[in-house]
């Protein structure tokens, strides 16, 4: 490796932007939504620094998934009623309702909630020698209504299992028609919702003094702990991956082909530029663009990020691995055209993939992409909300790093520069 | 020169010698005894693509210090045996070797050592002239100055700042031979080099090959401008189907190839071509102009076209 030669390679890539600027224009457009993103705040909030309740609002809203989570720590109480819910379970919402057992022994770490989910939790502790009923639900920050479809058919169906299961026990003791009364339960108004619970207590109480068949009913409803996709990290997030994909998965495989395509790459390949220098000069030219470039926006948007590790070590995998797929696409195409449509293929294809992947509940398949590491692990960098499980991405998205880069190195050793 | 840094001078006077040098090199290779030694010697060469056979086991030798073209017809094989000589092509079954290393082993060390234009244009286009020479002026670690001698050697100094874009063909080609020519290669390949060129700038090109060759360089080109070959070069290997068909200097092919015949039209009217090769028929001709029944004599001049046909088999009847 001679240093003038690579010194000449390198100037020649940053001249060829220069002298074209359309590359440079687009940068710059990332760095000005950059600056805008910082400028206008308008809930004014911190980087990324939406608390659970206050500002946060998911990419899209609603909740088209909701867990039900339930221990079968009495099975007297539990398992009737969610039987009765799961048969109860309107045709509409049955996609998007998963009954989950929470079993304490089967929790292994924190529960994550995607964007878009909730959870309802039911359990039946016993407080003070009296068996409970509690039902919590978790609805996306700042978004209580987003609940609404799912509690409507919960505490109408909720309160009607109870009265089943309280009715049947009054046979079995002898109690042959008891006086309940059968308000509904699907009021949105918590208070109406636990005074009729009540007052199922109450009639099944007053038809059967000190039996405690039906035990009080504890409601409790608030935010997920977690914050959801905030919407100014996530647009941050989304400028810096679109950074390092427009420099290495765009750029580079076009621009090389273009080279390829002119005969420029084969007289290059006539000097004393070795193959080796040349695609170093290029290696070094795409990512560190693309890399100053998305550090650039990442520090506009949020100082601080740029004197964490995670930042950069998700950067430095980032840059890697799509110099791999670059790379990859450079090698297979032929012409500028080709590369072009390689690069746009590959990102519609990879979208596609994960899109299809998450709505269908098939979180294998997208653990194989590069792309669905990628923005978990800079939006948790950019948002300051590193947990452990971001880390595993982080690791997932360094091995998929190297497989795209060892996959470009083969190609491009058995390929060759024509 | 004297108003630059002290190292820069140094660094210029030090490549003044280098050039000096070589070139007393290449002077003292050309007087030496063993100048026939081949610049490039080329053994059974066979290159196939799938089944087509674009060179058919050619053997050629050529020489240092000397002025070579390669002729054939469209797909005889010429460019094929550039791609070789160049590196770009692996031969299927013979050896190639460039100023005695084989070009397959050896490419690293030949490539500096050889400068090629190719048939088509390959510049930076949106870098002005002068740029694109001196990013391999770079690459060569050739210091800039060298950069304006080419500019000025190919009458381009004028257009050196005009970005690639605006270049007209000609223009084109010869910034193609001044980065050839940027390091002083001691072989020289050129794929049509005076394509889309006008008369002068054609003369120019001969003039800096012809140079190039009285320096001690090995020049190489392929042409299918018959007077080019006639005028500039000192030897010519025609090709036709991947196979040598002639090698020898222009004049011999055409002593050796071409019929020397003289029409002559009588004053009857009368009309007959006598070929000069055979007796009777030069006495047959002196007699007729003795006798003053010649109306007019044309003897057909030497004909490099038509000795390229005939060699090449595509000759009409």
């Amino acid at each position: 490796m001679r240093l003038h030669i690579l010194r000449a390679l390198v100037g020649k890539e940053l001249r060829r932007h220069i002298a074209n600027r359309g590359g440079i224009a687009l940068g710059l457009l990332l760095v000005v939504a950059a600056l805008l993103l910082s400028v206008f705040n308008p809930a004014g909030l911190g980087a990324g620094g939406s608390s659970a309740d206050e500002g946060g609002t998911g990419l899209v809203g609603g909740v088209h998934h909701c867990f039900l989570y339930y221990t079968g720590e009495d099975g007297e109480l539990i398992s009737p009623l969610l039987d009765h819910l799961e048969q109860t379970l309107p045709s509409e919402l049955a996609p998007h309702v998963r009954f989950r057992n929470l079993a304490p022994d089967r929790i292994q770490s924190g529960l994550e909630y995607s964007p878009g989910t909730a959870s309802i939790r039911i359990t039946a502790p016993v407080v003070d020698g009296s068996r409970r009923l509690r039902v919590e639900i978790f609805h996306p920050p700042g978004a209580v209504a987003a609940m609404a479809p799912y509690e409507a058919w919960l505490w109408r169906e909720l309160r009607d299992g109870l009265q089943l299961i309280a009715e049947r026990k009054l046979q079995s003791l002898g109690v042959r028609k008891p006086a309940i009364r059968t308000t509904g339960a699907d009021d949105d108004d918590l208070w109406a919702v636990r005074d009729s619970f009540a007052r199922l207590q109450q009639d099944v109480e007053e038809a059967k003094p000190g039996a405690d068949i039906v035990p009080a009913v504890e409601i409790d409803r608030r935010g997920l702990g977690g914050q959801v996709l905030e919407l100014r990290s996530a647009i941050a997030t989304a400028l810096v991956v679109f950074a390092l994909y427009f420099s290495c998965v765009y750029l580079l495989p076009t621009l090389n082909c273009e080279e390829r395509e002119r005969g420029v790459l084969l007289a290059q390949a006539l000097s004393p530029a070795s193959p080796f220098e040349i695609l170093l000069a290029k290696f070094l030219f795409y990512p560190v663009m693309g890399g100053a470039l998305a550090a650039v926006i990442a520090g506009i948007y949020k100082p601080a990020v740029l004197s964490t590790l995670f930042f950069w070590m998700g950067l430095f995998t980032v840059a890697g691995g799509f110099l791999g797929i670059g790379m990859t696409i450079a090698t297979l195409a032929k012409t500028q055209r080709a590369a072009f449509m390689g690069a746009m293929c590959y990102l519609l294809s990879v979208s596609m993939i994960l899109i299809i992947a998450s709505t269908n509940g098939i979180p294998v398949i997208s653990n194989f992409a590069l792309e669905y590491h990628v923005p978990r692990v800079l939006h948790a960098a950019l948002s300051g909300s590193v947990q452990s499980d971001h880390w595993l991405h982080l690791l997932a998205a360094m091995g998929l790093a190297a497989i795209w880069l060892t996959v470009a190195g083969w190609l491009f050793r058995r390929r060759g520069w024509q | 020169m004297q108003n630059k840094p002290a190292h820069f001078a140094f660094f210029i006077s030090n490549f003044e010698l280098v050039r000096l040098g070589s070139k007393l090199v290449r002077n003292s290779e050309r007087e030496s005894p063993d100048m026939t030694d081949a610049a490039i010697s080329i053994q059974g060469l066979r290159v196939c693509y799938g089944r087509f056979t674009a060179v058919d086991g050619l053997d050629l030798d050529i020489r240092k210090g000397e002025l070579f073209g390669l002729l054939g017809p469209n797909g005889a094989g010429k460019s094929t045996t550039i791609r070789v000589l160049i590196g770009q092509r692996r031969p299927t079954a013979g050896r190639v070797a460039v100023l005695g290393k084989d070009v397959v082993r050896e490419w690293a060390a030949i490539k500096p050592l050889f400068g090629y234009v190719p048939d088509r244009e390959n510049h930076f286009e949106e870098f002005t002239g002068r740029r694109n020479l001196e990013f391999f002026a770079d690459l060569y670690a050739v210091p800039r100055l060298r950069v304006n001698e080419c500019l000025k050697m190919v009458e381009l100094d004028d257009a050196g700042d005009t970005v690639v874009r605006g270049y007209s063909l000609g223009m084109r080609r010869k910034l193609l031979l001044a980065r050839a020519l940027l390091h002083e290669p001691r072989v020289l390949y050129l794929d049509e080099p005076t394509a889309n060129l006008d008369i002068h700038s054609a003369e120019v090109v001969h003039r800096i090959l012809r140079e190039r060759v009285e320096d001690g360089a090995t020049v190489v080109l392929t042409t299918h401008d018959m007077d080019e070959v006639e005028k500039i070069c000192d030897r010519v290997g025609i090709v036709c189907k991947g196979k040598l068909v002639a090698l020898d200097s222009p004049m011999n092919l055409k002593q050796q190839h071409t019929e020397r015949k003289t029409d002559a039209i009588l004053t009857t009217g009368e009309r007959m071509t006598i070929n000069m090769d055979r007796e009777p028929e030069r006495a047959k001709l002196a007699e007729l102009v003795r006798s003053g029944a010649t109306a007019s004599l044309r003897t057909r001049e030497f004909d490099f076209h038509a000795t390229f046909l005939k060699l090449t088999g595509q000759a009409f009847d």
